[in-house]
């Protein structure tokens, strides 16, 4: 009994002492993020305020760095964190992370570059960032355009920027860039050039209907082909679908950062096979006429390339990236290509194309690491050939690129209004539609409720825009825009 | 004075009971301290977030607190509340898995050719691992692959055979199997490590005053192994409010097997509202404490039989009413002597 008791006033003592203790502890790491948080903010306004601030501190400037000259004495030690754990391995069907650095040491031998992948990297990037201790530098994942200067570095101005690098608008706040472009993508459809040819389609479908009918002749050729396959079951390959909504179906460069946010209905019928409502209207319309595989809810992404690739499937809707994975997985690369979505505006086709993932430096890394990060990310992006490698669309201005449209307009996507960077993020939250921002669900369900019959297409969209103007009413987002 | 505290504590601390307490702080202030900093620290943070509108990235002073509009919306909206209705076929399942486990358990921990081999079979689904499970059933209920081809061998038709994972109205009896099949084993195990507690002379002498195996399972191995299937129950219906894995890694949730886990998931970090998915989870452990509560009441009631400790639970009762009719008694007796006077 006495033991007991002894015991419990230990506890009580113990329990009080913890407590005491880890509230000092909190004050004291409080007190250092804001620290941190004020030295931030504070070279964050420095180089809003002037790019040549970076030059200031001691930093030379992306655009000022001259590649082979400058630095190649600098001694650093930078980590790189990226999504592409596929490069990580040696069997990867081309230039691995080891041959990049390889050749990036044989002109920098000093800067020694830790690469990072991660398969959760959406997610896991965001608690990195918001742990506070993360690399160095890294690819940007989805944060808010107003905490971008919280944690990573400029580049530079924009007028700078752009004369350098393509598509660095990705990341673009307050006239500064804080991201450049690893790859660019275009956006249309992955397909079988010999299964289309032997169901006697030879013009390339232009609009919806041309596509349904295409997809429709494949099926009557060959009943065991899957005229479309839609991946369901992976998830992201649906969420994919968003990213035709914009320019590919209205051939305007400013639909998606600066209408889309401010239009009102964005999923209504405009009656003349454009915008979002034409784009899932061809999914739908696929999958109720039964020419989209039969079991959906097992489609395998791994086996899809297989299948494609032997003439199992017609075609994929897939950005361009998806091409050479294609490509590789079978021995008949030379069916494969690639050709835009079928949607026309006024007669004319669109291909959006814009930056993948982009290169962000840790705003709080040391000057040293800064410097060799920047020596590294621009040697990865003018040097390294790693975007044509990639299939990516050409990164630096009048560089090569795989991947040509006959007669298609690339536009790429303007940024936001200044003061409405955030409208979209904020929209895709709060609706929690999530346009091209991992909204699988949504897309998921289209197939759901045209395989089921138990919905009608435009019931679907009808909620959709429900949800969009509940979004923009509690956000005061003003809808001004048809 | 402080002196002669200071030396007053000194004496106390060199006493033995001093030591005593000394040492017991020393050795619980680690793992308390990695409970406070690892869990209740979190939670609490956790519960803090759900008063407030924020995603994860938001600074901390750009965050706006909302009140309890969040814990509205949990009940308001129909896929929060609404995915806990899924929970009943986890809870089904878990069930179906209780007994079956308790059957196998029961049968095992007797003297059985290859119960070894068979306790080890049943329990190897266990030590897959969960992603490796989602792979293994995904392609084990592709339409025309193994099970479909199991089945066909058994002389069903294709035709008449449903899509396991797509079909909506099975797709939940599906995913509940796997989960079955990989918690089976284990639960299993631990019935059987229980079973092997108990003394076997009791068997002995249970088959001497004629007891069959059914009666040797009903009043001897059941009250001994409650403690455990208390416990197991507790474990498996928490688990079915809180199922996550199987639907993620082989649905990923879409086509209605969105559980509360997998909408609160999505909540949290597909559409970044972080405020109303903590909510979600306050509210999902208020209901498994109240379910927990309820279960312990249940169970009181059940084994109320074999926790009266000598006596059984009737001759108990007999015995306090005979207390009480006796208390009447004497109080009659007195008033009526009382009276009398």
């Amino acid at each position: 009994m006495k033991t007991k008791r002894i015991a419990c006033i230990a506890m009580a003592g113990l329990m009080a002492a913890s407590l005491a203790g880890c509230g000092s502890g909190d004050d004291k790491t409080e007190a250092t993020t804001e620290a941190t948080k004020a030295a931030t903010e504070a070279t964050g306004s420095d180089s809003a305020d002037d790019t040549t601030a970076a030059a200031a501190d001691g930093i030379k400037s992306y655009a000022d760095i001259q590649l082979g000259t400058d630095f190649t004495d600098l001694s650093a030690e930078i980590k790189f964190y990226n999504n592409r754990t596929d490069l990580d391995s040696d069997e990867y069907n081309g230039k691995n992370w080891k041959q990049y650095l390889e050749d990036f040491n044989k002109e920098y031998p000093n800067i020694k570059v830790d690469v990072i992948t991660d398969t959760n990297y959406a997610d896991d990037a965001l608690t990195h960032l918001q742990s506070g201790n993360y690399e160095t530098v890294m690819c940007i994942p989805a944060v808010d355009m107003a905490d971008l200067s919280t944690y990573f570095m400029s580049f530079g101005d924009y007028d700078t920027m752009s004369q350098l690098v393509n598509y660095s608008n990705r990341w673009l706040y307050h006239g500064q860039v804080y991201g450049v472009p690893l790859t660019a993508t275009t956006q249309g459809i992955v397909y079988n050039k010999k299964v289309f040819a032997d169901a006697g389609v030879t013009d390339v479908p232009k609009t919806p209907e041309e596509f349904i009918a295409a997809l429709k002749a494949i099926k009557e050729k060959n009943p065991d082909c899957i005229p479309l396959y839609t991946n369901y079951a992976a998830g992201w390959t649906m969420g994919a679908w968003d990213d035709y909504i914009s320019i590919t179906a209205t051939g305007d460069a400013t639909y998606k950062n600066q209408k889309l946010a401010h239009t009102k209905d964005p999923f209504k019928n405009y009656g003349d096979d454009t915008h979002a409502y034409a784009v899932y209207k061809i999914l739908y319309d696929a999958v109720s006429q039964g020419l989209t595989e039969d079991d959906y809810a097992t489609t395998d992404w791994e086996s899809c390339k297989g299948m494609i690739n032997n003439g199992e499937i017609g075609c994929m809707v897939l950005g361009s990236w998806a091409y050479p994975q294609m490509e590789a997985g079978g021995p008949n690369a030379d069916d494969i290509g690639y050709i835009p979505f079928p949607i026309s505006v006024n007669g004319k086709q669109y291909a959006s194309s814009g930056a993948d993932y982009c290169y962000g430096i840790n705003v709080n890394a040391s000057d040293d690491e800064k410097q060799a990060a920047l020596v590294f990310v621009k040697w990865m992006t003018e040097k390294s050939g790693y975007a044509y490698n990639e299939d990516s669309l050409a990164l630096v201005p009048g560089s090569e690129s795989k991947i040509a449209f006959d007669g298609v307009d690339f536009v790429a996507d303007e940024a936001a209004l200044e003061g409405e960077e955030d409208y979209l993020n904020q929209l895709n939250s709060e609706s929690e539609l999530n346009v091209s921002n991992g909204g699988n669900d949504k897309i998921q369900a289209i197939i759901e409720h045209a395989a089921n019959g138990d919905m009608s297409f435009d019931d679907i969209m009808a909620e959709w825009n429900q949800k969009w103007s509940d979004a923009q009413e509690s956000l005061g987002i003003e809808a001004n825009q048809e | 004075m402080a002196n002669k505290k200071q030396s007053g504590f000194g004496k106390w601390a060199s006493s033995r009971k001093g030591q005593q307490v000394i040492i017991c702080a020393a050795f619980a202030i680690i793992p308390l301290l990695l409970l406070l900093v690892f869990t209740y620290i979190p939670f609490g943070e956790m519960v803090k977030f759900s008063f407030y509108k924020m995603k994860y990235t938001t600074p901390v002073e750009k965050r706006e607190f909302v009140g309890l509009k969040n814990y509205i919306d949990v009940f308001t909206r129909s896929d929060c509340f609404g995915a806990l209705k899924l929970s009943l076929y986890y809870i089904v399942g878990a069930l179906v898995q209780l007994v079956l486990a308790l059957f196998l358990a029961t049968l095992l921990s007797f003297r059985v050719k290859g119960g070894n081999l068979f306790k080890g079979l049943i329990f190897f689904p266990y030590l897959i691992s969960g992603i490796a499970v989602g792979f293994i059933f995904k392609f084990f209920f592709t339409r025309g692959f193994v099970f479909d081809s199991i089945l066909q061998l058994c002389g069903f038709n294709l035709d008449n055979l449903p899509y396991w994972l797509k079909d909506q109205s099975i797709n939940n009896w599906t995913l509940v199997s796997t989960s079955v099949w990989r918690y089976l084993g284990q639960m299993m195990v631990l019935f059987i490590g229980a079973i092997m507690s108990v003394d076997a002379e009791l068997y002995e002498a249970a088959e001497l005053d004629g007891a069959n195996k059914f009666q040797q399972f009903r009043y001897i191995i059941l009250p001994s192994i409650k403690t455990i299937v208390t416990l197991n129950v507790i474990l498996a219906i928490t688990g079915s409010l809180s199922a996550f894995e199987q639907p993620f890694v082989i649905t990923t949730g879409a086509n209605g097997t969105g559980t509360y886990f997998i909408i609160m998931n999505k909540i949290a970090h597909t559409s970044q509202k972080v405020g109303l998915a903590s909510a979600m989870a306050v509210v999902l452990l208020l209901i498994i404490l109240i379910c927990a509560g309820l279960q312990k009441l249940f169970f009181e009631y059940i084994f109320k039989d074999s926790s009266a400790d000598d006596e059984s639970y009737k001759a108990k009762k007999l015995r306090k009413k005979q207390e009480k009719d006796t208390r009447k008694y004497m109080k009659q007796m007195t008033a009526s002597a009382k009276g009398g006077k």
